[in-house]
């Protein structure tokens, strides 16, 4: 199964303060664990939701808003993407990672195209699976 | 520039966990997707599951505490994401204007940190882990 882990933001997140180097180290040693282990596939920081934009959808037409968003406690600050083989080894993970106090994360399953049943017909699944192998290459 | 494109759909947090899909808007967002990657922007996307099949994990008791989803107190949450890489924010946003979404999906667009963007000291603390792209984790792909 395959989990997305989303960082959520706080009030030093959202001000660009960054993170010490012993957390940065420590963090980096979290994550080659991770990846010995096989289960890492990718993660990445985001810049605050100040330098960010929205576009909200309606009647065909889409309306652009910039950052900052609120509330905080919402927004997201960065991810791993991890593949264990269940819910309850995605947060055995997570506890070990090195943050501190104040820090939230939120664990989400991946969607797999057996997900989507009928609403994904053979054809439409042969398209996704080859244009997920075209953007790994690049 | 790498951002991400997160979409949020209204009510999602409060969403079951079996979720009925339309046919057209799957085969329509489909279509967003093959037009992404034809211009070779798109790196890679993915959707989530609801959040009342999810978890969240606390620190800021010092101890890791796990909650199990729905979140009660989440007014937004995020249904899944493209990854692009572009030359601007405003073609991001160009991007995501396209996007086939319905009236009560929003995308919001953020640009991924890379190595450069932070001083020597930051880069020296993170340069035992290798990253493909000088972002913060390291891709398998």
């Amino acid at each position: 199964m395959k989990f997305m882990v989303i960082v959520k933001a706080n009030k030093d997140t959202e001000a660009g303060v960054m993170p010490s180097t012993e957390l940065l180290a420590a963090m980096g040693k979290f994550n080659e664990e991770m990846v010995k282990a096989g289960v890492m596939q990718a993660g990445e920081g985001l810049h605050p939701t100040n330098k960010g934009a929205r576009v909200k959808y309606a009647g065909g037409q889409s309306t652009v808003s910039h950052g900052p968003f609120s509330p905080t406690g919402d927004l997201v600050c960065g991810f791993w993407l991890i593949e264990t083989k269940s819910l309850d080894e995605a947060i055995g993970w997570m506890k070990r990672a090195p943050f501190d106090g104040g820090s939230e994360i939120e664990i989400r399953q991946v969607f797999a195209a057996e997900d989507f049943g009928e609403a994904l017909t053979p054809e439409l699944r042969e398209r996704e699976e080859r244009l997920r192998a075209q953007a790994a290459k690049k | 520039m790498r951002f991400m494109m997160l979409m949020i759909p209204q009510g999602y947090e409060s969403a079951p966990a079996k979720l009925d899909l339309d046919p057209e808007r799957v085969a329509a967002m489909m279509r967003y997707n093959q037009a992404l990657k034809d211009a070779g922007v798109l790196i890679t996307l993915e959707g989530l599951h609801p959040p009342a099949t999810g978890a969240r994990v606390r620190f800021d008791s010092g101890l890791p505490v796990v909650t199990d989803g729905p979140f009660t107190e989440a007014k937004e949450v995020i249904g899944g994401f493209w990854m692009i890489d572009v030359a601007s924010r405003a073609e991001a946003i160009a991007w995501a204007k396209k996007c086939p979404a319905s009236a009560n999906e929003m995308i919001e667009i953020r640009q991924v940190q890379e190595m450069g963007d932070f001083s020597e000291e930051v880069q020296q603390a993170a340069a035992t882990f290798e990253h493909p792209q000088g972002g913060w984790g390291k891709a398998l792909r």
